[in-house]
């Protein structure tokens, strides 16, 4: 089954990987920090060795995005950012896993102090395979 | 008969003459893709060779001994993991003497129980049923960079467990190939299967079946396939869209299938013990024969239902004897089956939806099919279901 991994993430400046631009991440001891990092590699290269990587996109910072918008009965576009809260769309992992729970392990892996991490089930154009 | 169709044919048995050999299993697939290049190349240009098999073990030989001599000079170590000296299945064990012993072996190598479902499918389609990686991929929906680290790492997986190819031992026979019928079935029962997985899933039934004429069950399982493929055309409409089983245009069934599936059947169901894909078969060809959806053998339909569910007490099968039920008894009937249910997914919901709205009880309709479509993860059914939805009392 395929699920969609969304960063919802505020770095600052904006850039990747986020975890490098958070304050609560960097103020973490350095070990700690370095411990977390090693631990997402080897976690990740097992994603990508398993064969459950689909596609993976960072995305540029929000202040580059364009919004297409409804003013009454007319179209309008602006300059972004899309959401006025704190966190933004910062990049996406899709996999496909056998299982729920092995998706949420992956999951598990992203998501630095002062991150939110989504896991989202994707529609198949096939059956339900759960 | 086209190049690629004889390539499909003889690559497992190729295979498995190569795997007899060698216990490599990345390294022979490696060797027999060699040689399907070199008769791509060859054939059209020389005509396809007397004994085409002869001929690509031949080559796919040749090729796999100079990838462990280049890798024995690179490796010293990793060339006795090979094993090309020593064979492969014990001093003691019989040498494999017929087409179906090799694929038999090929297949049980496949669904080897350390592997994952998904890779036991991968593996089978690309060794078995000689697609591609890249079709394989196709079928799945991933990238062919995905499928082929999957597929690596399904044969490492066999690797690291010591699995060789061997005929299975008689006593592990049935229990190593029920495993396989389950691997092969996973693909392609469900009724809103893709097409695309069709032709790999029928082709390696028919291997399975192959394998082990004697095995009742497996020609159960290809009578399955076959008389579910049958409606590939009918399931979906011109825009993509379902078509539930009782309103698909028949005309557009494969009846050459359903005649195979349905002559299969009549074959081994006298023979016994009759099993869970012989009933599923079952099941599928009273379907088969019924000319119009109304015209279905419902009684007969409930009575194989209720035969399944003795010996397979499945969630889907009991939601099946629940949809039997309903159609000879009366939605209430069907309405209680499932109210007592366990395992219960989004399809309960749609079939209760189906039933209530039979009753009239349209507000309770409408909320069964919204339940459905909210759980399911299939965007064609998630649109049919809220379809149905939508009608629910305004017809």
């Amino acid at each position: 089954m395929k699920y969609v991994i969304l960063i919802h993430s505020n770095p600052q400046p904006w850039g990747h990987p986020t975890p490098d631009y958070l304050p609560e991440h960097q103020a973490l001891p350095a070990e700690e920090r370095e411990a977390g990092n090693r631990a997402f590699d080897e976690g990740f290269a097992e994603v990508i060795d398993r064969g459950e990587l689909v596609h993976a996109e960072a995305l540029a910072s929000p202040t580059a995005s364009r919004l297409f918008r409804w003013k009454g009965d007319q179209k309008i576009v602006v300059d972004g950012p899309y959401a006025e809260g704190r966190e933004h769309l910062a990049g996406f992992f899709l996999v496909d896993t056998e299982t729920q729970e092995r998706a949420e392990e992956i999951a598990a892996l992203f998501g630095a102090r002062g991150e939110t991490v989504e896991l989202r089930p994707v529609m198949s154009e096939g059956p339900d395979e759960s | 008969m086209p190049f690629e169709d004889v390539w499909r044919r003889e690559a497992p048995h190729v295979l498995a003459a190569l795997l007899r050999r060698s216990g490599n299993l990345a390294a022979c697939e490696d060797a027999v893709q060699l040689a399907l290049l070199a008769a791509a190349e060859q054939w059209p240009r020389e005509g396809l060779p007397e004994e085409p098999r002869a001929w690509l073990r031949t080559v796919a030989t040749r090729r796999l001994v100079d990838a462990v001599r280049s890798d024995a000079s690179r490796r010293a170590r990793e060339e006795r993991a090979f094993r090309l000296e020593e064979p492969l299945h014990g001093a003691d064990g019989p040498e494999p003497t017929s087409a179906g012993e090799d694929l038999l072996g090929l297949l049980v190598l496949c669904a080897h129980p350390a592997l994952s479902p998904a890779s036991q499918t991968a593996l089978m389609l690309r060794a078995v049923a000689g697609l591609r990686t890249a079709e394989v991929a196709e079928c799945f929906f991933v990238p062919e960079s995905t499928m082929a680290q999957r597929i690596s790492r399904a044969k490492a997986t066999l690797r690291a467990h010591g699995a060789r190819f061997a005929p299975p031992r008689p006593q592990e026979l049935p229990r190593r190939l029920h495993a396989v019928r389950h691997v092969v079935a996973s693909m392609y029962s469900q009724e809103h299967a893709l097409a695309e997985l069709g032709e790999g899933a029928v082709r390696l039934a028919r291997a399975v079946r192959a394998a082990g004429p004697d095995e009742p069950e497996s020609a159960g399982l290809l009578a399955l396939l076959l008389l579910t493929h049958a409606r590939a055309a009918a399931r979906r409409d011109g825009a993509g869209e379902i078509v539930p089983l009782l309103e698909q245009d028949r005309s557009l069934w494969d009846t050459t299938l359903i005649a195979e599936g349905v002559s299969l059947l009549g074959e081994v169901l006298p023979v016994g013990p009759v099993g869970p894909f012989q009933l599923q078969a079952a099941i599928a060809a009273v379907h088969a024969e019924a000319p119009t959806g109304e015209a279905t053998d419902w009684p007969q339909i409930l009575e194989l239902y209720r035969m399944l569910e003795q010996v397979e007490p499945t969630p889907s099968v009991r939601l099946g004897l629940a949809v039997a039920t309903a159609e000879v008894q009366g939605p209430q009937a069907g309405l209680n089956l499932l109210a007592t249910a366990d395992g219960r997914t989004h399809r309960h919901d749609a079939v209760e939806g189906h039933l209530l709205a039979r009753l009239g009880r349209d507000d309770a309709a409408r909320e069964a099919f919204l339940r459905a479509a909210d759980a399911t993860r299939s965007l064609p059914e998630q649109r049919y279901l809220l379809r149905l939805a939508a009608a629910a009392g305004t017809t």
